[in-house]
């Protein structure tokens, strides 16, 4: 059984060890480990992003989902980014001592790469070596890593709204979907403020007021204030939804890019628990060594 | 479970008669399945956040009425002294002080906003507070096994026009009120929330921990709904702020 305090057992060891430790116990739990993920096809399509990107829009065209009371298609139940990474990395890598294999999850532009300005090229190094990444001081996510961060996560849906639930650090999202408008934009939350509406049988998640406070992955991919994100979730079959998602940030990136992945039905009856991070964190001092704690790309002074 | 059922039906005929009358049983929002519609933001208007009981008022703390029937809640002698303690020491005890989970009921009378979000199999809370979530799992089966949870295990069923929800798997970290109210892992509730106009929820806790109380014993509140047309839950997430406030201050990170 899970006990909340699952965190507590990791002996102090180098600091980047352990913040990988921390999310590797999650990803490898739950997620299956190595390339194993990539090993067999999603809802008949090929797993790997690229690949799996045009089959999956073909399928979605044909299907006709299960529909709630409301006519949206029903997408209530728990889910996984099972093609993803935990967020470990969201690029091809082939692994090191501290993070695994990952296949891209970026379908545009076609290199898989994240299209940053050239002032921000060395940034994502430099954030890997000198800052805790901030899923582990256990901060929210942020908009959009939530979907492929490790753990399961839970859509509840009721009319006039859209509900996501993750198991990691009992993180949630309520998105409105009764056309009202954003917050003011000097609110800034690190989940943002999520509005959605449906176009045919894609729910579209739009995203701002986002902050500098989340990272991308484990591997220190970063956005600024000005993320703008837009998200589509569409059924393409019982057990399986295509989730796309474009980053616009003109701080950041040289041009909006968008990641795809399938999302799959977790087994039937599994339910998403608590999961304590901070409540049982006690790693943080010993990543505090030798790393930082992420305020952002221009901290408060 | 009897016992409930005639404390919430007292409490309902015991209700003051403004909110008895504003709306006629029938004008309840319901969902596609007939059940009350519970969706939507709701927050508290009560001093239960400070203190459980009548409390006169402090410095920085407002008086207030208590919420347990009674005023009185039955402590072994062992306990009350524990509560007692609590209290001296809850600036630094509370775990809200430490920016932990708060647990159930208490983050049901906390004062921030939450929201509701109901579904026929499943109903989640959303509160502000530490991105506090509690799913309430309906018409199923407790887990088995030694389960310790801040929030604890929710298992709902509708009985009439009230959720009733039974929780455990509780742990010992969390308080009751900031007033040092305790309770031990043994915790279980049952709480019943009942839709008492279209904008009030009449919720009722019956808490019993044969460790910490000598007898199960009940509180009871009214749940107001946020009205704001643009009202949404925002943030709250205590430990980050607390963390920039030390690394500010040079006290957090690498020498």
């Amino acid at each position: 059984m899970r006990k909340h305090s699952f965190r507590s057992s990791i002996a102090p060891a180098a600091a980047i060890a352990v913040a990988w430790l921390l999310v590797s116990v999650h990803v490898a739990g739950q997620e299956g480990g190595g390339a194993n993920r990539w090993a067999n096809p999603v809802a008949g399509c090929p797993p790997i992003s690229r690949e799996f990107y045009p089959c999956a829009k073909a399928k979605a065209q044909a299907f006709n989902p299960r529909r709630n009371p409301d006519g949206t298609p029903d997408m209530n139940g728990a889910w996984n980014a099972g093609t993803a990474t935990g967020s470990q990395n969201i690029e091809d890598y082939a692994g090191d001592a501290f993070l695994g294999p990952s296949r891209s999850l970026i379908v545009d532009p076609a290199n898989g790469k994240v299209p940053y300005l050239p002032q921000w090229a060395t940034k994502k190094q430099d954030n890997f070596a000198h800052y805790i990444d901030p899923i582990g001081s256990c901060y929210l996510t942020g908009v959009p890593r939530q979907v492929f961060a490790p753990r399961g996560q839970a859509f509840i849906q009721s009319p006039g709204v859209f509900a996501i639930l993750s198991e990691f650090a009992h993180l949630y999202r309520t998105i409105p979907t009764d056309n009202s408008p954003h917050i003011g934009d000097s609110l800034r939350l690190y989940m943002g403020d999520s509005r959605g509406r449906w176009e045919g049988n894609t729910l579209v998640v739009d995203t701002t007021n986002l902050t500098d406070r989340t990272w991308l992955t484990i591997s220190g991919h970063f956005h600024s204030d000005a993320l703008h994100v837009t998200e589509r979730f569409t059924l393409i079959d019982a057990d399986t939804i295509l989730y796309e998602t474009t980053l616009v940030d003109p701080k950041v990136f040289t041009q909006p890019w968008t990641m795809a992945m399938p999302l799959m039905r977790m087994e039937k009856g599994h339910e998403v628990w608590e999961e304590p991070c901070f409540e049982a964190d006690r790693d943080l001092p010993y990543m505090l060594l030798e790393h930082k704690i992420w305020l952002g790309l221009d901290p408060p002074k | 479970m009897r016992l409930a059922a005639a404390a919430a039906l007292l409490a309902l005929i015991a209700l003051p008669a403004a909110a008895q009358t504003t709306a006629p049983r029938g004008a309840l929002p319901r969902t596609s399945d007939g059940k009350p519609d519970l969706n939507g933001v709701w927050e508290v208007l009560s001093t239960a956040a400070w203190d459980l009981q009548d409390h006169p008022a402090r410095l920085g703390v407002p008086a207030g009425q208590g919420v347990v029937e009674g005023n009185e809640i039955p402590y072994q002698p062992w306990a009350l002294v524990k509560k007692q303690e609590n209290f001296k020491n809850r600036e630094t005890a509370d775990p809200e002080a430490n920016c932990r989970l708060l647990g159930v009921p208490r983050m049901m009378y906390t004062p921030y906003p939450f929201q509701i979000v109901q579904s026929p199999a499943y109903v989640a809370i959303f509160h502000e507070y530490v991105h506090t979530t509690r799913s309430i799992f309906m018409n199923s089966d407790h887990p088995p096994g030694d389960i310790e949870w801040f929030t604890g295990d929710s298992r709902g069923r509708w009985e009439g026009d009230t959720l009733v929800v039974d929780v455990k798997h509780f742990t010992d970290q969390t308080w009751l009120d900031r007033a040092g109210n305790f309770h031990s892992e043994a915790l279980h509730l049952v709480e019943r929330f009942t839709l008492i106009t279209p904008d009030h929820i009449q919720y009722d806790v019956t808490l019993e921990d044969p460790e910490v109380f000598t007898r199960p014993w009940k509180i009871s509140l009214i749940l107001y709904r946020r009205k704001e047309t643009n009202v949404r839950v925002l943030e709250y997430e205590c430990y980050a702020y607390t963390h920039e406030e030390q690394v500010r201050r040079g006290e957090l990170g690498p020498k």
